[in-house]
């Protein structure tokens, strides 16, 4: 178990390319951090300057509060699992794994001892002669895994490992890998672009973009309070809608004419706003249901019905909006398409965002001021 | 590919046997006339059949030192083989170093590096000749087993083929092994030497060959019979001056000449085949 900090961490490649704009995070003992973003947004190289497999340019790492800066990746008790699961193809199963103990000079007996061991824990011991060509992807994975686990390191770091897998099986090693680093409690950095995988992963969230950390926090912090429009969009699955918004007098103004009783602090009247709701808090509303208090009412027709079978997402068109509003529905819920459903956004369900993409502030307008 | 033709398979059948014959034909004629004596040789027809000498020239040839050559067989035949091999191993030695840095470190001037190695490929032996004999005459080494290989263990060729070939490990193996504790030598050792077992193989059976067939090299630089390859005497064996080329010597001669490249394919290619089957990678 370790704690982990980094530092203003700074990367920059020789061709002047900057991929890592200055990070700052502290991650403590136990946890599985799961690190997301978009490709390209930095992630893996950050994994990697953890792992000692690119270089630092500026700021400072430190395992259990020691730089390790300049130590090389074996000298700094982590273990990797990669994406393509990079087994010795020549090796066995059991050599696979006993490597990284043969190369610290690990005693014979202990070595068996703790492949067997870890062969036990990840299902693994009836395969411990076959080659890793003789496995199946689950199996891989698994050996991956395994490599990493019986060198006891202080720090997992986990780059994409599911990628390669089938949908069912993703979901079954998601699963497998939560239970395992629960039980180790060995310091976990989990880098991926699937944000469910990321949301059921982690203990805490890192979401990057650019180079930078956009937001670092449980979850379900970064589910409900997310601080900038990039966050809210890729946090959630369908995404957030994004509406525009008028600053006005008693609330904001939304393009296709409706109102909501809520403001962005500190915002003039007549600034533009972006305003967020996400497809699973749309309210839909019987035509003969009253618009609860404060609330924007929507109309919008329906464009594309995809049930799902616990879900129905709704597909719909709204006046002066170019992107699809998408609506999470009751499986039971009976919808055609050219149906017009009647929508409120709830002051309270809502997110602003201002221009430059940053969480605001909201106010909730008094409701008795709009009526 | 297969085609459900019965006419077809008797077709190529037919073809490959009279190809086989035809390719083996003067094998037999060479083998069939070191069977002879060197009387009859001269008196008939070329022989097709196994003639009343048997192996007995073969024996002869093996122990007596043969008055053209000051040499025995056996001693031409080691020479060659100590050559063959030692240009074959030295080759594959230096190839997988070279290509090993040249793939997997990174230091200043690498590209050069692998170009310079690469434009030797346009020069071969024959072209720098000269230079190279007075190098190897000012270093000492006319008449020796270091002359007869040295100068030929650089191999572009190796070395391109085991680049192409390291250039298809994924970085993250390598790095794998990083974390793992492996530094450069083990890494070598443990993971890019039996990843690369087959190609190396079949780098072997070729640069053995190669080595085995100089012809030019080891004329230039042996005049001392000890030293004397077996490619070299089969052409000193022909020049007799006025008297009769013992032909029956000159098969027998060739035909152990053939022997070990034979024997070094027929072991090899296990591996090759092993290597097309059961793919490490």
């Amino acid at each position: 178990m370790a704690t982990l900090a980094l530092k203003q961490l700074k990367k920059q490649y020789p061709n002047g390319y900057k991929a890592l704009h200055g990070i700052d995070l502290a991650f403590g003992e136990g946890e599985l951090i799961v690190i997301v973003g978009p490709s390209g947004c930095g992630k893996s190289t950050l994994l990697r300057t953890l792992a000692g497999l690119e270089d630092i340019s500026e700021g400072d790492l430190e395992i259990n509060g020691k730089r390790v800066n300049e130590l090389e990746p074996a000298e700094r008790d982590i273990a990797m699992v990669f994406q393509n699961y990079a087994l010795y193809p020549h090796m066995s199963v059991f050599d696979n794994m006993a490597y990284g103990l043969k190369n610290r000079r690990t005693p014979k007996d202990e070595i068996q001892q703790r492949v067997s061991e870890a062969a036990e824990l990840l299902g693994l011991t009836e395969l411990l002669d076959r080659r890793p060509k003789q496995l199946s992807g689950g199996q891989r994975q698994r050996v991956a895994m395994g490599r990493a686990i019986v060198r006891k390191p202080q720090v997992f770091l986990f780059d994409e490992p599911l990628s390669n897998l089938d949908a069912k099986l993703r979901v079954q090693m998601r699963l497998e890998i939560r239970r395992l680093q629960k039980r180790l409690k060995v310091t976990s950095v989990y880098v991926t672009h699937d944000q469910t995988e990321a949301m059921t992963l982690a203990d805490r969230l890192v979401v990057m973009n650019g180079g930078h950390v956009e937001q670092f926090g449980t979850p379900m912090a970064l589910y409900d309070q997310p601080a900038s429009q990039f966050v809210a969009g890729f946090i959630g699955s369908p995404a957030m809608n994004f509406l525009s918004a008028t600053q006005a007098q008693t609330g904001l103004a939304l393009p296709c004419g409706a109102t909501i009783a809520l403001q962005g602090e500190g915002l003039a009247t007549g600034a533009e706003l972006t305003l967020g709701i996400r497809p699973e808090h749309l309210q839909v509303l019987g035509a003969a249901d009253a618009l609860p208090a404060g609330a924007a009412e929507l109309e919008a027709r329906i464009e594309l019905v995809e049930p799902l079978g616990a879900d129905t997402l709704a597909y719909c068109r709204l006046q002066g909006q170019s992107e699809p509003l998408v609506v999470r529905l009751d499986g039971e819920h009976a919808v055609a398409e050219e149906q017009t459903l009647r929508l409120a956004i709830l002051p309270a369900r809502a997110h602003l965002f201002g221009a430059d993409g940053k969480r605001l502030a909201t106010r909730e307008q008094a409701t008795a001021a709009i009526e | 590919m297969r085609y459900n033709r019965p006419g077809l398979d008797i077709a190529s059948h037919a073809l490959l046997i009279v190809g086989c014959a035809l390719f083996f034909l003067p094998v037999w004629i060479a083998f069939s006339a070191s069977t002879h004596e060197m009387g009859d040789l001269y008196s008939n027809v070329a022989p097709v059949w196994i003639g009343e000498a048997g192996l007995d020239n073969y024996r002869q040839l093996l122990a007596d030192p043969v008055s053209s050559l000051g040499a025995d067989v056996m001693t031409l035949l080691f020479n060659s083989m100590l050559m063959a091999l030692g240009i074959a191993i030295g080759k594959i030695i230096i190839s997988v170093l070279a290509a090993y840095a040249i793939v997997f470190f990174e230091f200043r001037f690498r590209k050069l590096c692998f170009w310079l190695i690469f434009i030797t490929l346009m020069l071969p032996v024959e072209v720098r000749i000269l230079p190279t004999f007075k190098v190897v005459a000012d270093l000492n080494m006319l008449d020796s087993y270091a002359g007869l290989i040295l100068p030929l263990i650089a191999s572009a060729t190796a070395t391109f083929l085991l680049r192409q070939f390291y250039l298809t490990i994924p970085a993250e193996l390598v790095e794998a092994a990083r974390i793992d504790g492996a530094g450069p030598w083990r890494f070598l050792k443990d993971i890019l030497l039996p990843l690369s077992k087959t190609n190396i193989a079949a780098l072997f059976v070729i640069m053995f060959i190669y080595g085995w067939n100089q012809y030019l090299w080891p004329l230039l630089i042996t005049t001392d019979a000890d030293y004397l390859t077996i490619v070299v005497s089969l052409k000193r064996m022909l020049t007799t001056g006025d008297g009769l080329v013992p032909w029956q010597d000159v098969t027998a001669t060739t035909l152990l000449a053939m022997g070990p490249p034979v024997l070094v394919i027929l072991f090899m290619q296990r591996y090759f085949i092993k290597g097309l089957v059961d793919s490490e990678k």
